[in-house]
């Protein structure tokens, strides 16, 4: 299910069971329809999104939403939560929001298809229609956009899921709250193979390869070392993961630096557009419906700015909408291909967000959900990327992971209103994700970090 | 009345080296200078001619003795004491005029720019370099430039002029030349000057009385000679003199012989 | 009759031009078959549809690139597209400001060093340890305390180009003829009028040359901050430049570089030709 479902139905799963369907056709099924979107008008789809966030924070357990709507019915229950959660001004309040506190606002990218509704916004309007003044700014590195984050010079960030995560808990950095409001893309992510190594695509073989991945805290460097775990390779013995900016890794995939990367597009694109790769395997073919990278904002420019806050969250939620529908993918490449944004060709921009594509090994190849524009931040999402920093080491010693989870990936004001009028908060919701054939149960965390063989605890 | 200038007990040493005894320069050096005399100092390399000006200069310190200047000790360089030094030492980014304008300055700095062109004019022509005035030292020959230095130190009218071996670096003509305009500047000006030379005919031409030192370690003030020549001697005629032979004679004999025996003799 | 000059002159052109022949056929497209069919060759580059990887561009491909910011220096198409007169200017206004604040602190505290024996040994050592400093090291604990990106990159230019002025200053006061000092002590010269009229004329080619030596620094730290830290900036255009993999604008932003040091190295060879006296 989707942001823009809704959650006074008892029938709907609000929890995306995305990777539990063994049929595309399910899977289709439980995907946004472009009629679903078309029909409401864009005020209607705010009042959705907050009032799917108040349900998902009064019943974190969907199981439990369901039963209470099945019990009372939906008005009934409409006005029990709004008893409690002024729903009607939390709507209004997000759909028109207060007088912008701030007009004029940086938001830091890299310059990859990931960060589409963030670019997009600019060019197409999405934040002039909101009454912001954004300058998206083109920033060298993950670690420099960390940076500017965190010394105010940005005042939002695209950035990958796990930063917010290790910004949060101070991995890396000095602990500085964090929030994510919005997931920018899921999918979108690539394994790319070295042209010469076409007849070596059982990873079996791949001893002694040399990866990159953009960032250690990316979904890019746990989905690969996942991949390899799964085949029996060990990511730190087997075969060495580097650190290298996008940029140079089709430059030194071409030099023979390296055999291989997992890299957010449109670099992989951009490998077989000069023939210097082939796309080995796509991300969604891992894990369907994976996140990666986020829209960020520091807790403190929330609170002291709440209504620009809200503004540029609509902006963003609007402009991943709009991305979300095929139709509209060939307009939104030509309107961030050039050099103000990602600067490169339109054919490869256009191949990765329309998903017909050159696979570098001669065949052309159609998956027109090689990129999803979803922005929910599950819980379940944040729990997951957490085992996995935890399995390689990343993060040491215990991990409060539904706390972490919950203050990170989502916030809301309903969650604290529940606590403070005395009523219990239950446990994060088991919300199950598919990883490679093997199931993910966000309830219980150490069990799954327990099952590898393959980790670094 | 005491003499213009004055010194005592002079005595120079240097530290010896590795717990070895002690340098001796120069030792017990007394003399007097009267107001408007030419005095020239000959000695040998090493007898400490040089220090003994630098002192009557302030820029060094003896290592015993004193020195008085028109009643007061000396303790430090001043604008009284104008020097002209050996290698002329002009600033190479000056101009000829801005060399000599800087002295003119830092001994009146309340002058208006006109007086101080004034002044500093006065002194190019004295020194025959009327032409040169906006010349870099570099553009200059070795003779214009000591021309120079001498201007600069008339030019602040110090009460007494150091010269050390101003014209040891120009050749005989050259330095012929500028002798005489020197006599011709200190006979108009009467100006109290301390010359160092090794040119025995130059001591003769220009001083009044001439200190003969001996021969260093422990050097002295071994003889002080007063010259017989009458005061409107020039180089042309002077040796035609009867007397200039034997004081020549004798500073040589000096220089030649006894200058050595001195300190054995003593 | 052709002059020593002229010779000089046509040698370089010679030069040049045997250069760029040798580049021309060293880039030279080979001829390839297109090997893969009409639809997918639409949507790969040139090289890849004859199964090669895409190349390094010919010095033909790099003249067009080079006349097209040429002929357009000042566009500016949004936030991170302007034309590269305007990065230009940006990046010589950053090392004109951290040039410009070095010499500031440089040349008096060079002074004080030159002039004090006691000031030269305990100053001496953090010198020593301050100078090897590369700037990239130097850039993430200036991002880190000073925040500000622009500010940092002014930052990392000044304490990266002011050893060469503040050794070249202290040497060359305490070089200055001796000579010339016991002149001001006979014409009892004030301190301050030494260092003014004295001083600092005596020192000025050794200073002048660390200026030199300084702004050539300042000019290599500036390409190399602004690649890390992005923004504005002829650093910031080549980084941008290869994110594209367009290894032609790339060569042109390097021509620009290797120009402007050019340029900026020439002007302060005028002034130290000004300040030099012959002895």
């Amino acid at each position: 299910m989707s942001i823009f479902s809704n959650p006074f139905d008892s029938k709907l799963r609000l929890r995306c069971s995305c990777g539990q369907h063994v049929s595309a056709a399910e899977h289709e099924a439980s995907q946004i329809s472009s009629s679903e979107l078309s029909d409401r008008s864009s005020e209607a789809l705010n009042a959705r999104v907050v009032e799917q966030a108040v349900m998902r924070a009064v019943f974190p357990q969907d199981d439990m939403r369901r039963r209470f709507l099945q019990a009372v019915g939906a008005p009934a229950a409409l006005a029990a939560v709004s008893a409690i959660f002024p729903m009607a001004f939390a709507k209004e309040a997000f759909a028109q929001g207060g007088k912008l506190e701030k007009t004029n606002l940086k938001v830091g990218f890299i310059p990859i298809t990931c960060a589409t509704p963030i670019i997009m916004a600019d060019p197409m309007g999405f934040y002039k229609k909101q009454g912001l003044n954004v300058e998206v700014v083109k920033t060298a590195g993950w670690a420099v956009v960390r940076d500017k984050a965190l010394n105010k010079e940005y005042d939002a960030a695209h950035m990958l899921s796990p930063m917010p995560l290790a910004i949060s808990m101070g991995a890396g950095a000095s602990p500085t709250p964090y929030t994510v409001p919005a997931i920018e893309n899921i999918n979108g992510q690539a394994i790319t193979l070295a042209v010469k190594h076409k007849g070596k695509r059982n990873p079996k073989d791949w001893k002694g390869f040399k990866f990159a991945v953009p960032f250690d805290y990316s979904m890019h460097n746990y989905l690969l070392r996942y991949y390899l775990a799964e085949n029996g390779i060990d990511p730190d013995r087997d075969v060495q993961i580097r650190v290298v900016p996008p940029p140079e890794m089709v430059a030194n995939l071409r030099a023979d630096n390296i055999d291989g990367f997992l890299a957010p597009d449109p670099v992989n694109q951009r490998a077989v557009y000069d023939g210097v790769g082939f796309i080995h395997i796509l991300s969604k073919e891992l894990w369907d419906g994976h996140p990666c990278c986020a829209f960020a904002a520091s807790k403190e420019f929330m609170t002291a700015n709440p209504n620009t806050y809200s503004a540029l969250l609509r902006a963003i939620v609007e402009a991943t909408a709009y991305a979300q529908k095929a139709e509209n993918r060939k307009e939104i490449a030509a309107a961030i291909h050039t050099p103000n944004y990602l600067n490169q060709p339109l054919t490869v921009v256009e191949q990765v967000l329309t998903g017909t594509y050159a696979d570098g090994l001669g065949n052309v190849k159609k998956v027109p959900d090689r990129i999803g524009f979803d922005p929910m931040p599950w819980e379940s999402f944040a729990v997951w990327i957490m085992t996995q920093m935890q399995r390689w080491g990343q993060v040491k010693g215990d991990v409060d992971y539904q706390k972490i989870a919950q203050e990170v990936f989502l916030t809301t004001d309903a969650r604290r209103a529940m606590e403070q009028a005395g009523l219990a908060v239950p446990a994060a919701g088991s919300k199950k994700i598919v990883v490679m054939g093997k199931v993910f149960d966000a309830n219980k965390p150490k069990e799954y970090l327990n099952s590898f063989a393959i980790k670094r605890v | 009345m005491h003499n213009f200038l004055q010194v005592q007990g002079l005595r120079k040493t240097f530290p010896g080296l590795n717990g070895a005894e002690d340098l001796v320069v120069f030792d017990d050096v007394n003399f007097t200078i009267d107001r408007g005399e030419f005095v020239c100092i000959i000695g040998h390399s090493g007898c400490g001619k040089t220090t003994i000006l630098n002192v009557l200069a302030g820029l060094e310190v003896p290592t015993d003795g004193h020195s008085f200047i028109d009643g007061r000790e000396i303790s430090g360089p001043s604008l009284d004491r104008g020097v002209v030094f050996q290698a002329h030492a002009l600033m190479p980014w000056m101009t000829v005029r801005g060399n000599i304008a800087f002295a003119v300055r830092s001994k009146w700095p309340d002058w208006s720019r006109e007086k101080v062109d004034a002044h500093v004019q006065q002194y190019i022509d004295m020194v025959h370099l009327t032409g040169s005035e906006d010349k870099k030292p570099s553009q200059l020959s070795g003779g214009m430039k000591q021309r120079v230095g001498i201007a600069r130190a008339f030019a602040i009218q110090p009460k007494m002029l150091l010269l050390d071996e101003p014209f040891g670096a120009l050749d005989a003509l050259t330095r012929g030349n500028i002798q005489d305009e020197l006599v011709t500047i200190v006979r108009g000006t009467q100006q109290t000057v301390f010359m160092i030379t090794h040119d025995v005919d130059e001591a003769i031409l220009l001083s009044d009385k001439i200190f003969l030192m001996s021969n260093g370690p422990r050097a002295v003030l071994a003889e002080i000679v007063t010259n017989p020549l009458p005061k409107d001697r020039t180089r042309a005629t002077m040796h035609h003199d009867p007397k200039f032979y034997e004081v020549r004679n004798h500073l040589i004999d000096f220089l030649v012989h006894r200058s050595k025996t001195y300190a054995a003799a003593a | 009759m052709v002059n020593e000059r002229g010779r000089a002159v046509i040698l370089s052109v010679l030069i040049f031009a045997i250069f760029v022949m040798f580049w021309q056929i060293a880039t030279m497209p080979t001829q390839g078959a297109q090997i893969v069919d009409e639809e997918y060759a639409k949507l790969v580059g040139a090289a890849a549809a004859t199964g090669q990887k895409s190349t390094f561009p010919g010095p033909l491909d790099v003249g067009a690139k080079l006349v097209e910011h040429l002929s357009d220096p000042f566009y500016d198409r949004g936030a991170n597209d302007k034309g590269i007169g305007i990065q230009l200017a940006w990046s010589v206004s950053r090392v004109a400001l951290g040039f410009g604040l070095a010499a500031l602190v440089a040349i008096p505290l060079g002074f004080l060093i030159g002039m004090s024996r006691l000031f030269f040994q305990a100053l001496d050592p953090f010198i020593q340890v301050l100078k090897p400093i590369s700037p990239l090291a130097w850039m993430p604990l200036a991002l880190f305390t000073l925040k500000d990106s622009n500010v940092s990159a002014v930052f990392v230019i000044f304490i990266c180009s002011i050893w060469p002025m503040l050794i070249n200053t202290a040497f060359g006061v305490a070089s200055v003829r001796k000579e010339w000092i016991d002149v001001t002590r006979t014409l009892e010269v004030s301190p301050l009028r030494k260092a003014w009229f004295v001083i600092l004329p005596a020192a000025a080619p050794t200073i002048m040359t660390g200026m030199r030596i300084s702004i050539g620094i300042a000019w290599l730290v500036i390409v190399a901050a602004e690649m890390l830290v992005g923004g504005t900036g002829i650093g910031y255009f080549v980084w941008n430049e290869w994110n594209n993999l367009s290894i032609a604008n790339i060569l042109v932003a390097v021509l620009m570089i290797g120009l402007i040091g050019m340029l900026l190295d020439m002007c302060f060879a005028r002034l130290q030709k000004a300040v030099t006296y012959r002895d």
